[in-house]
């Protein structure tokens, strides 16, 4: 039975900490009752649950998991890869890590449930490379797996059965957390994106039909196989099923990972003694980043009646995005904030594309020129103008991404930005383009 | 390491072009200068069958492989915005005071050189330092002091290559 308000995904964390390797463990604790649900149900039950869990990828994207598993499904080809994305690369989060490195087994059972629903043979997990050292955890759980028949030829002792994970290390590229470019870099390669369509659930790794989902969405997995669609679905709201994992940072008393039902209010995240405990520095908060350097900014005083869902944070023009909520207090300038938000992108961006390449440089240009108060009449419009194209011409999600922050940043509090032109100078006039 | 050790690594792969970066980072996590040198690049474009130009693209593209000597002790800051507006620049204008070189220059002993990395997932534990795979958290002059000594007497010899993480 689901409880609300109780740890799903973080539930085994502490019982497991001595070794969360330890697969006789790991059954006692309801391990594996989700590979063997979806066994007994069968294929296409499996997908209904997964349709009734109503499980929104937690990588960042909100893509309904149940659509993408029914497209990988009705794929033609014989061979499926299945992928698990562990690039975790947003800045504040680090729930990835910490499923890897305290419940490696519930994402290896996701991964195999994927498996057999899609009769792969092989899977992959990509652990970035800042990861490193959770490369031997995850090996050892992946070694346990295999020594008790649930990972390697006949697993549970099935004739037709035959699968296996293997790890690759990523080293340092945010991009590569983009389906396509991870895809890329499991391949051997750089990791770009490619251009989609064709979708990956067609067109994936090595050419095959293949499926991406992130960590967090393969360790819900068992949870909605062994619970049904209905009881995950319940823990959250109709916009979303199930518990999500949130990373507070910034200028919050109580910094750290936490599990919470969808649907939580924001208020007692960020405020409550269980959550956030309020504002660590005796300021008032002021705005809030959600869900990491490609999400939404909020501003706190707005934000008193908002439900953390799917829906209600959308309504706003925000998004769950990865579960990151950094918390910046009334002493940081959104001009300062911006800037180091466009740096991050400058840095990232793989350079495959015009628009992102050069324009992430251009508006860190502009920003660190504001961050001086040496703006001209006319920069902000320019700035507007270089955000929007960026984010409407670039070929994969981390350039289209860039408007999110900056604009939702921009029209907060846009006196700060007035505050950075020296409107006593000439206009700079751009020619229409 | 011997190239007998880089074989080793290349081996326990299978000289499979896919393990390419599993590869190049446990070969340079376990290198004395942290980088590939070219001598690296050229014995893995051999052993995988594909072109040095290939291994170089991999090599300057992914941001925690190296193509220049690394000092003994490199220590990352995290200066992605949530650890930048959390104390993030005590420790960067610390480093460069005490250490008296800019970023990504090594000190003339060769023990140590600084950079901001983006996020590595340590978000909480803010002001840090990451040196290999270790985070030193909530860091404060006084603790930065007591760590820099403590790497120079040499208390951290895990820091210093000797750790492998290798699958089979």
């Amino acid at each position: 039975m689901l409880k609300r308000n109780a740890p799903v995904l973080t539930a085994r964390f502490e019982a497991m900490r001595d070794d969360p390797t330890d697969v006789a463990h790991y059954r006692q604790l309801g391990g594996y009752e989700g590979l063997a649900s979806v066994i007994d149900m069968g294929r296409e039950q499996a997908l209904d649950e997964l349709d009734a869990a109503a499980l929104l990828g937690r990588g960042g994207a909100a893509y309904p998991a149940g659509r993408k598993w029914r497209h990988l499904y009705n794929a033609a080809g014989e061979t499926k890869y299945i992928v698990c994305n562990g690039d975790e690369g947003e800045p504040g989060t680090f729930k990835d890590k910490a499923l890897v490195e305290s419940d490696p087994l519930a994402v290896i059972e996701g991964m195999t449930i994927a498996g057999y629903e899609f009769k792969a043979q092989q899977g992959y997990i990509y652990i970035r490379g800042e990861y490193r050292h959770l490369r031997a955890i995850f090996n050892q759980a992946l070694e346990n797996a295999r020594a008790a028949g649930l990972l390697g030829d006949h697993i549970l002792g099935m004739a037709d059965f035959n699968y296996d994970i293997r790890v690759i290390s990523g080293a340092g590229a945010y991009v590569c957390g983009e389906s396509s470019a991870l895809l890329n870099s499991i391949e051997g390669k750089t990791g770009r994106p490619r251009v989609k369509p064709p979708h990956l659930a067609d067109v994936g790794l090595y050419l095959k039909p293949t499926l991406v989902n992130n960590v967090e969405s393969y360790a819900s997995i068992p949870v909605i196989m062994r619970e049904g669609g209905q009881a995950f679905r319940h823990l959250g709201t109709p916009g979303g099923g199930g518990t999500k994992l949130i990373c507070l940072t910034g200028h919050v008393k109580n910094r750290g990972l936490y599990e919470v039902d969808l649907g939580t209010p924001l208020e007692d995240i960020l405020y409550s003694e269980k959550f956030g405990g309020g504002s660590s520095t005796g300021r008032p908060l002021k705005f809030i980043h959600f869900g990491g350097q490609s999400g939404s900014i909020g501003a706190a005083d707005q934000l008193h009646d908002c439900l953390y869902s799917y829906e209600d944070l959308k309504t706003r023009g925000l998004a769950i995005g990865s579960g990151a909520i950094v918390a910046m207090d009334d002493s940081v300038g959104i001009v300062d904030y911006l800037t180091s938000v466009a740096n991050f992108f400058a840095h990232e961006s793989c350079g495959k594309c015009t628009p992102c390449r050069i324009g992430t440089l251009r508006i860190l240009e502009l920003l660190e020129k504001f961050q001086q108060k040496a703006g001209v009449p006319g920069d902000l419009a320019v700035f507007e103008n270089m955000v929007t194209h960026v984010t409407q011409l670039s070929a994969c999600g981390l350039g289209q991404s860039v408007g999110k922050p900056m604009l939702s940043g921009y029209e907060l509090f846009p006196e700060e930005f007035k505050q950075a032109i020296n409107w006593q100078t000439v206009e700079r006039k751009e020619v229409a383009w | 390491m011997t190239t007998e050790e880089k074989i080793a690594i290349i081996d326990r792969y299978h000289s499979n072009p896919e393990q390419i970066l599993n590869i190049l980072v446990d070969i340079q996590f376990q290198s004395e200068a942290g980088y590939i040198d070219q001598q690296t690049a050229q014995l893995v474009a051999e052993k995988l069958d594909i072109s040095e130009t290939r291994v170089y693209e991999i090599v300057s593209f992914y941001a925690i492989l190296k193509e220049t000597p690394q000092a003994r002790y490199v220590l990352k800051i995290c200066d992605s915005s949530p650890c930048h507006f959390s104390g993030e620049p005590v420790v960067s204008q610390w480093l460069q005071e005490k250490l008296g070189v800019g970023e990504n220059q090594m000190t003339q002993d060769g023990l140590f050189m600084y950079h901001g990395i983006p996020c590595v997932g340590a978000c909480a534990q803010t002001p840090f330092v990451k040196i290999k795979g270790e985070v030193f958290p909530h860091l404060t002059p006084e603790k930065l002091e007591k760590l820099l000594a403590d790497l120079k007497a040499g208390y951290y010899p895990e820091l210093v290559g000797g750790e492998s993480h290798v699958e089979a």
